[in-house]
């Protein structure tokens, strides 16, 4: 194994330039490529951070240099450029959700095993550190056996992210956002799910293919229960809200990213001061000296370095996205969807 | 003029002791009887209250110096009650749910409105200064068109537990499902202008194991206008809460939002007595129950038209129906 892991990064907008950030800091690591479709923005970005750019990835795949290609793209790019690196010999690190479909979701699979290289898919919830610090009370037994919970994750549409509001892109709010409760709530039930019965709409934003609303309701194998609202339909200046409520048999536990805020910024221009565009908003989501986006890839970098099975692989990934599938076929069919699915 | 005097049917909801005490607050009413077939939850209430107690129904109905009645029996007595009190003439107060089938509940309807005998719902929420408000905002059109309502209206788990028959299917006819459906369903016909085309509810194992009704559930609305409502009446906060439970809603509109959370007013009190003390919610916001009882007796007095109907309450009932219905069946279900 090289002193320390070459890492390209394919995307530079809002994820990218995040996870480009976040790799700074990890020790064993060094940021050396990133790669977009238009050369002149990738430049830009490169150098900022004192890296190469390209616009091609085979060129990328090419370098020894590189031992992990991190996905940052719009996920129906995943699987091609995720098989690409793979196949190449590369670790990927892929952005949630895997893919929009379950045969692409099978297909990075399949070439992760096939080349023997690590594949873990973005689930960054579970680095939250409110999220971890309730995993960690439930797996301490402090609300006995989970059985009912709730989700909220919502905000203004994300307009900065133009391919989010196209429905062949990003697949919408039920995959796009939801899957991060769907996948979170997976985890600390530690159940799989059993049937949905959802409601996907576009209720707002009439303009975009993408749907702005979904509310999900989860049966778990073994009887437990729980809703899942994803919203992008809510007004400019709401902030970004995330919230997650379980009852367990002998207890609760809240979680609420709006009220633990430690810095809020509110000026004559900004009611509430928490939109989206505006840099208070980052450290609203993230109030934490330790950013999660630093830790889910600092867990990759350990799978890879000790040979482990990263926390959030392509099989849990699949998973998640198998619920969100079958959230927009139950609202298509206005029917409760069992799994596991067929795809079509 | 003469104050209204009101009569009780049947105490066991503990509802019945905060309308008595509203009553008692009010100058235009006053609580004179209470029927109760529990002798000594009657003998208690009769005491608390300083009013006398029948131990047949009849004898109560009998006399003229009763205008009206309030019904906070278990929900399966409700029907009878309020049928001998139509027949008595009484004016009617019932507490929701009104009835635990569709049958009942619009035969109630009919006998009070046969008798020329005034009969309100107890959707106290109706009442409720907050979600007044959040009506207006409504109409005022401040979001645009209303598109989804998600609302929350659960409970303490250990409050059921208070008063058995909650848990006892027979008497209440249900669980949470029968007991918290109502509030949140008649908010959102409320607010949406709109009936219920299509319930969907899914009722998981329970938190508290050791009764035989549900605990929980999840109940998907959609209106015939289209909108979205999802309802969360579960008895499954944990029974440390600082707090009964709550009632929020989201309205979210084509133009905004409007976030409620009814009962969000409250001291925060910490005791020292001990170093584990919990913390405990005091509640100083809107008193609906008094506001509600204020509107019965308006309506009797100056022969208005209650705010919620019986015909509202039926339509609660309804969708209540539709929701055991529907997840017996693992489908969605049409309201009757």
């Amino acid at each position: 194994m090289p002193d320390k892991l070459g890492v390209a990064v394919i995307g530079y907008g809002f994820m990218g330039t995040t996870h480009i950030s976040a790799w700074r800091y990890i020790d064993d690591c060094e940021v050396r490529a990133v790669v977009g479709r238009n050369l002149e923005k990738a430049r830009e970005v490169a150098k900022k951070y004192g890296i190469d750019a390209y616009n091609n990835i085979d060129e990328v795949l090419r370098r020894r240099d590189i031992d992990i290609v991190d996905v940052c793209t719009p996920t129906s790019t995943h699987a091609s450029y995720s098989v690409a690196s793979m196949s190449a010999g590369k670790h990927v690190f892929l952005e949630k959700p895997i893919a929009l479909t379950l045969k692409d979701a099978d297909a990075i699979i399949e070439a992760s095993k096939k080349n023997k290289v690590k594949l873990m898919v973005g689930h960054v919830l579970r680095f939250f550190p409110e999220y971890m610090k309730a995993k960690e009370l439930i797996d301490q037994g402090m609300i006995g056996e989970p059985v009912i919970a709730r989700t909220f994750r919502g905000g203004p549409i994300p307009e900065w992210s133009p391919w989010f509001l196209d429905k062949t892109q990003s697949g919408g709010v039920a995959i796009d956002l939801a899957i991060h409760d769907v996948d979170y709530l997976m985890w600390i039930f530690n159940k799989r799910v059993e049937r949905v019965y959802a409601v996907v709409k576009k209720l707002v934003h009439k303009e975009i293919t993408a749907e702005d609303f979904a509310l999900i309701n989860l049966r778990f194998e073994n009887g437990g229960t729980a809703l899942v609202e994803a919203n992008w339909a809510l007004p400019k200046m709401y902030p970004f809200t995330m919230r997650f409520e379980v009852d367990g048999t002998n207890g609760m536990i809240t979680l609420d990213n709006q009220s633990p805020v430690p810095v809020k910024l509110i000026t004559n221009e900004i009611v509430g001061g928490f939109a989206p565009e505006t840099l208070p908003w980052r450290p609203a989501v993230h109030p934490f000296p330790v950013d999660p986006f630093y830790r889910e890839l600092k867990h990759f970098v350990e799978s890879i370095k000790h040979d482990k099975t990263p926390m959030t692989d392509g099989e849990v990934a699949r998973r998640c996205l198998e619920v969100c599938i079958a959230a927009l076929k139950s609202a298509e069919l206005n029917a409760p969807v069992n799994l596991p699915m067929r795809e079509g | 003029m003469n104050k209204i005097r009101i009569g009780f049917l049947g105490v066991a909801h503990f509802h019945a002791d905060n309308y008595a005490v509203a009553i008692k607050k009010l100058p235009n009413c006053e609580v004179v009887a209470v029927y109760e077939e529990d002798k000594d939850l009657a003998k208690e209430f009769s005491k608390k209250f300083n009013v006398n107690y029948y131990e047949n129904i009849d004898q109560l109905l009998k006399r003229d110096d009763i205008d009206a009645v309030i019904i906070t029996a278990e929900n399966v007595k409700h029907h009878e009650y309020a049928v001998k009190a139509a027949e008595a003439r009484k004016h009617i107060l019932c507490e929701k749910p009104i009835a635990t089938t569709v049958e009942d509940a619009d035969d109630m309807i009919k006998r009070a409105e046969k008798a020329g005998v005034k009969f309100q719902t107890c959707f106290v929420m109706r009442y409720h200064s907050t979600s007044i408000l959040v009506k207006n905002l409504i109409d005022e059109g401040r979001i645009g068109r209303v598109v989804a309502l998600i609302g929350t209206n659960k409970l303490n788990s250990s409050l059921p537990l208070l008063r058995r028959w909650f848990t006892d299917a027979i008497l209440s006819g249900g669980g949470a499902v029968m007991d918290h459906t109502v509030h949140l369903a008649d908010l959102i016909r409320w607010y949406t202008n709109s009936e219920a085309a299509m319930v969907y509810t899914e009722i998981g194992k329970n938190v508290n194991k050791s009764i035989n009704v549900e605990d929980n559930f999840l109940t998907t609305l959609i209106m015939e206008n289209g909108a979205v409502g999802h309802i969360d009446g579960s008895w499954s906060y944990a029974a440390g809460l600082y707090t009964w439970g709550d009632v929020t809603m989201e309205v979210l509109g084509t133009e905004g939002v409007i976030l409620l959370d009814a009962f969000r007013q409250n001291i925060s009190y910490i005791g020292s007595e001990k170093p584990n003390d919990k913390l405990s919610w005091h509640y100083y916001g809107c008193d609906c129950d008094l506001e509600m009882i204020k509107s019965f007796v308006e309506c009797i007095t100056m022969d208005k038209k209650p705010v919620a109907s019986g015909f509202d309450g039926r339509q609660g009932v309804a969708i209540t129906v539709s929701s055991y219905e529907s997840a017996k069946a693992g489908k969605p279900v049409r309201p009757k």
